[in-house]
């Protein structure tokens, strides 16, 4: 027991080591990663209860198309979001529902 | 500094893309051990990042995950993934086992013993960076494995973008996950190597007369292959600017190649034919799509490829015989393609929803300064005897194929790197010192 | 046997939308999980990735299934595949069946009947699976001998690459010469080395070599056997009494190459007008020409216009080029006549700069390295290039002014498509590549032709140098037009094949033969007069357990084809084909007229 607390607390001390080390990216990859929350919660809010194309989603929640799509394609492929029928030139995206949950594509 | 153990090896492959994995097949099979080494994280070169291959249309990776397999299981092959070749020396005097290399592997922060794929740690990861192996047109994790077929089933911790949270740690149920990971330092000998560095496309960013990829919608030949194939970002062919499904698609040939002032002066080889295919499969996903091709001379000279070419023709893709200028950005996030129609009659401009860059291949390993290998103007590994064995460098040992010995399409590579194969062979059979 | 239930394994694979675009694999799926004795049924996107095969393995290994069904592309491209990862999981790889849904399904049919069709397909494997045994390879003795059939450059690269690695090779050649094509050809584009220096080379090499013998001025008369053991009865033109030769080899390797078409007559004025030549004839003139004038001069007369004309009997187009007399059209590329062309013309206008030349093309095709060279230093030598289309072909005919015999026009795609006439003293034809006839030996090996008379490979990318018959190998330009690099790289990849499959001295061959029942066998011989592979089945006197001699049937499974015709005729159903029993016959039958899978 006690060796495996010093191991413990020799790893918490080299983790805080580590994160010294790489302060600098951590920080930018934090702001990042709370920029893409912020974003991907508002995309999600936006879908809530409805299915929009991606120009109607980039105005909804005041993001470039392209970024829109680019939160989208990732979202998509992880199954938080699925495509649904054409809009014109167009396609329509939908929350996915929790049960239709594909991020396991096997079985 | 203590040396690491040097693992022997009867044959090194230099490059785990289509060439590399055959060669060492053909070697494999013959009873000679082979290491492959590789610098990105999965074996399987540009080839397993297709959509279809030309003239038969088969799916990419029915072709190369087979032989990714193949190569993966033979008990006479070892692949070295994510590794960078620092040192490669031959010795010509040693009697044909002089060829002693060093490799670094660098760290996934992932261990390869413990981990068993099941990308629990993909799943959690809060951060999101450009996939690069969708040529940047979506979004992966951070912690990931590089793409579906990938072998190894390894996933990568990008340690740029990794805020050090810990949830990848937590999820993982072997423990696997080890931010403490060190590149490793490897030493391999071999008798004889084989160079399948393959190649690269020309950067779009250095085109300016295309925008320097600064133009919505303006993609190069590689990220179309990504929107046509079945991994693709969006599973489907839409613009990357706003998703929208494009009714005009242009292809713009001989995008750096064939022009000595902005580019490479060679033919690329594989242009024609891709565009052609790409050609084809988007008029199968876009039927009322318009796909026009702009281009100096239709080279499609391998076995069933003017056939394809003259079906492509039959399906109403159109062919505008035309030098492109420049491209400049259009309306509605069109863009503007400005030509010289060849016939001497002037310019014209036409508006596109998407346009395909054919850029140029160039090689994608400079052997300089690790490798005394020679070269020619075209940057190429060259043959000491081009006619009778292609595959013969200027060292002795030494073996090229594939792209890196010029551009070169999946056909001619899988074939070269066969005859590769039999000239190590044969070197080894002859040696000391081969012939 | 006794009927112990077997656990089937189905696993469906979505080829990246190649099937998944038409069939509903997971309905697909559903639908198999309901079939008797399936345990597991799984989906995956490429089921020949490792993750697919890992699934596989798993279910084996976990003991949850010991049969293995995969629906997937057409088992001539995985079979192997699949059967290596059974074996990886420790079982017999012959406990797999089968079900082609994509070539037989989702590249044919669409929406709910390409559903149904997969569903049957995958009950009907899975009745099959159900009876599948354990099996094992047949082992034969393969000779560690190869034979190379032509002696061009493919040929001659082929025998010296697999005597290389310590196999005899025997070398058989039609003509008086090696060579080949190689002996017509003067300075090689790109790079101008001599064929006749690459030939010496390589023609010393091989008739130096102890372990290749030669046969020139020999034809390949007949072939039998299979892969390890092939026998050839070879005809020596040169022997006055005709007696054959008889050769025992284990590999066959087809370089029969090709030869340079023949315009008819009246093509571009060829036969009519004797200032029309080929480019192979141009060639052999320029080898002969000693001449230090300024001018090219042919037959004696100096040329100072001098045509090409690019595509002659190649890149024809059905309704627009005539078929040639015996029916052939010629719709590919010969890949070789553009830079061939283009080396020809910047060597005359290098060494005659007062003989002007006209290149008319359709796409000039300098793909390879250094030959984009070619195509910039000819019109830096002033060659003069013009376009045109091939249903306006450039057209030859006769002209009155007495210095140009001959005038071209063309409407020139480079020119504001205008016409434009082009009087000439020499007119040269870029004939492209014909493989040699080789149909009589083809049928003989059963080797596949392609609708371009050039000899047919498995696979372009998984097996390029083979023939679906195991043991034959093809080389160089009987199978496509190829330069004399490419045809080498060719005869590596053929020979590194051949030398792989020889050099263990044994060969393992699929286990789908007959065999015989012997407690049920009379002797009746039924079964031998219906054997259509000569030596497979015999009639042979056993003892039998009563110590009584008996007749009965025996199989030679190397020889044996597996086609069944035995089954068929056998009155106590004592013979049958392993992996292919009459009764899994029967049961897929049932279980695709059966309703139980499609809805």
């Amino acid at each position: 027991m006690e060796t495996m607390d010093t191991d413990k607390a020799a790893k918490k001390a080299a983790m805080k080591d580590l994160r010294a080390q790489r302060k600098d990216l951590i920080e930018a990859a934090s702001l990042q990663m709370k920029k893409q929350k912020k974003d991907i919660k508002a995309i999600e809010a936006f879908l809530t209860g409805r299915a929009a194309t991606i120009p109607d989603i980039a105005q909804g929640i005041g993001l470039p198309t392209d970024k829109t799509l680019w939160y989208i394609a990732s979202l998509k492929k992880y199954g938080r979001i699925v495509e649904g029928s054409k809009a014109g030139a167009f396609f329509n995206y939908a929350l996915n529902e929790p049960a239709n949950n594909t991020e396991q594509e096997e079985v | 500094m203590v040396s690491p153990d040097i693992k022997k090896f009867d044959t090194l492959v230099v490059g785990g893309g289509i060439a590399g994995l055959q060669a060492a097949l053909d070697l494999g099979d013959q009873g000679y051990t082979v290491a492959v080494v590789e610098k990105d994280a999965s074996i399987g070169g540009k080839m397993i990042r297709l959509s279809k291959v030309f003239p038969t249309l088969d799916c990419a990776s029915c072709i190369t995950t087979p032989k990714m397999s193949a190569a993966a299981h033979h008990e006479n092959i070892t692949l070295f993934t994510y590794c960078d070749l620092v040192s490669l020396d031959t010795d010509e005097s040693a009697n044909g086992s002089g060829i002693n290399c060093r490799i670094i592997q660098r760290p996934r922060y992932v261990d390869p013993v413990k981990c068993i794929g099941c990308r629990q740690c993909e799943y959690i990861c809060p951060v999101h960076v450009p996939d690069m192996e969708q040529g940047g047109l979506s979004a992966k994790r951070a912690i990931s494995i590089p793409f579906s077929n990938a072998i190894p089933q390894l996933p990568i911790l990008d340690i740029e973008h990794c805020m050090l949270c810990g949830q990848c740690e937590k999820v993982c149920p072997t423990n696997a996950i080890d931010y403490f990971q060190q590149p490793e330092d490897m030493m391999l000998s071999a008798n004889t190597a084989i160079v399948t560095t393959g190649f690269e496309l020309l950067p779009v960013k250095t085109f300016v007369q295309y925008g320097n990829g600064s133009i919505p919608n303006v993609v190069d030949a590689l990220q179309m292959e990504r929107l046509l194939a079945p991994h693709g970002p969006y599973n489907r062919v839409i613009r990357p600017s706003d998703g929208m499904e494009p009714d005009s698609i242009a292809y713009v040939q001989c995008a750096g190649s064939r022009d000595k002032s902005h580019g490479v002066p060679y033919c690329s080889r594989v242009c024609c034919m891709y565009a052609i295919k790409q050609a084809m499969l988007l008029s199968g996903s876009l039927p009322l799509a318009d796909i026009t091709i702009y281009y100096m001379d239709i080279r499609a000279f391998g076995k069933g490829y003017e056939q394809f070419y003259q079906n492509a023709k039959a399906m109403g893709i159109e062919f505008v015989k035309a030098k492109v200028a420049r491209i400049d950005q259009g309306d509605n996030g069109s863009a503007t393609v400005r030509y010289e129609r060849q016939d001497g009659s002037g310019t014209a401009s036409q508006d596109h929803d998407l346009v395909v860059l054919s850029m140029g291949v160039v090689p994608g390993w400079n052997p300089e300064p690790i490798c005394a290998v020679s070269k020619s103007t075209d940057h190429f590994i060259t043959s000491i005897k081009p006619k009778i064995s292609p595959v013969l460098t200027s060292i002795n040992g030494v073996f090229v194929a594939g792209a890196a010995a010029g551009p070169k399409d999946i056909v001619d590579t899988i074939t070269e790197s066969g005859s590769a194969a039999m000239e190590a062979a044969k070197f080894m059979s002859n040696s000391p010192r081969g012939n | 046997m006794e009927e112990k239930k077997n656990k089937v394994g189905v696993y469906i694979c979505y080829c990246g939308g190649n099937i998944s675009d038409h069939v509903d694999v997971e309905e697909v799926r559903n639908r198999a999980l309901k079939l008797p004795d399936v345990t597991v049924a799984r989906t995956n996107m490429f089921m020949c990735s490792d993750p697919g095969q890992e699934m596989i393995i798993e279910d084996l290994k976990s003991g949850k299934i010991d049969r293995v069904v995969v629906a997937s592309c057409a088992p001539s491209l995985h079979e192997t595949t699949f059967r290596g990862a059974i074996e990886r999981a420790g079982s017999n790889p012959f406990i797999y069946e089968h079900a082609n849904i994509r070539e037989q399904v989702s590249w044919v049919h669409h929406g709910d009947p390409a559903t149904d069709k997969a569903a049957i397909l995958i009950a009907s494997a899975t009745a099959k699976a159900k009876h599948l045994k354990p099996l094992a390879p047949i082992h034969v003795d393969a000779k560690r001998h190869a034979t190379v059939i032509g002696g061009g450059i493919a040929g001659i690269k082929t025998a010296l690459d697999i005597a290389g690695q310590g196999i005899d090779v025997t070398l058989i050649e039609r003509s008086p010469l090696l060579g080949g094509q190689l002996n017509s050809l003067g300075q090689l584009a790109p790079y101008g080395d001599h064929a006749s220096d690459i030939l010496k080379e390589l023609i010393d090499q091989v008739t130096g070599h102890t372990a290749i013998t030669i046969h020139t001025n020999t034809k390949v008369e007949a072939v039998s056997g299979y892969v390890g053991n092939f026998s050839l009865n070879l005809l020596k033109k040169s022997d006055p009494e005709n007696i054959p030769l008889t050769l025992d080899t284990g590999a066959i390797v087809m370089a029969t190459g090709s030869v340079s078409y023949t315009p008819f007559k009246g093509e571009y004025g060829f036969g009519q007008y004797e200032s029309v030549i080929t480019l192979p004839e141009l060639i052999r003139l320029l080898k002969a020409n000693t001449s230090s004038r300024s001018m090219l001069e042919v037959n004696g007369k100096p040329i100072k216009n001098m045509v090409m004309i690019h595509c002659v009997g190649s890149r024809q187009i059905p309704g627009i080029h005539p078929p040639k007399e015996n029916g052939t059209l010629n719709e590919y590329c010969s890949r070789t006549c553009c830079s061939a062309m283009l080396n020809a013309a910047n060597q005359i206008r290098e060494t005659f700069p007062e003989t002007s030349i006209y290149e008319m093309y359709r796409d000039i095709r300098t793909y390879g390295r250094g030959q984009e060279e070619l195509y910039m230093q000819a019109s830096a030598n002033k060659v003069v290039f013009m376009r045109y289309e091939a249903d306006e072909p450039p057209e030859v005919s006769k002209n009155d002014d007495p210095d140009y015999p001959l005038q071209v026009r063309i409407k020139d795609g480079l020119t504001f498509n205008e016409s434009l006439t082009v009087p000439a003293d020499l007119v040269v034809l870029a004939t492209g590549i014909e493989p040699n006839d080789v149909t009589n030996l083809a049928s003989q090996m059963k080797l596949p032709i392609g609708t371009d008379r050039f000899l047919l490979e498995v696979h372009p990318k998984l097996r390029p140098v083979e023939f679906p018959i195991t043991g034959i190998f093809l080389a160089g330009t009987c199978q496509a037009p190829m330069d004399s690099g490419e045809a080498c790289n060719a005869a590596g990849a053929a020979a590194v094949k051949a030398s792989a499959l020889l050099s263990k001295g044994y060969i393992e061959l699929d286990p789908f033969v007959a065999e015989v029942d012997t407690d049920k066998c009379q002797g009746h011989g039924a079964c031998v007069e219906a054997c259509i592979k000569e030596g497979a089945l015999t009639l042979m006197e056993v003892i039998n357990p009563d110590g009584n001699p008996v007749k009965q049937a025996q199989v030679t499974p190397a020889m044996c084809l597996g086609c069944g015709a035995c089954a068929a005729v056998c009155p106590e159903g004592a013979i049958d084909i392993n992996g292919w029993a009459l009764k899994q016959y029967e049961d897929m039958v049932d279980a695709i007229v059966s309703d139980s899978v499609a809805v």
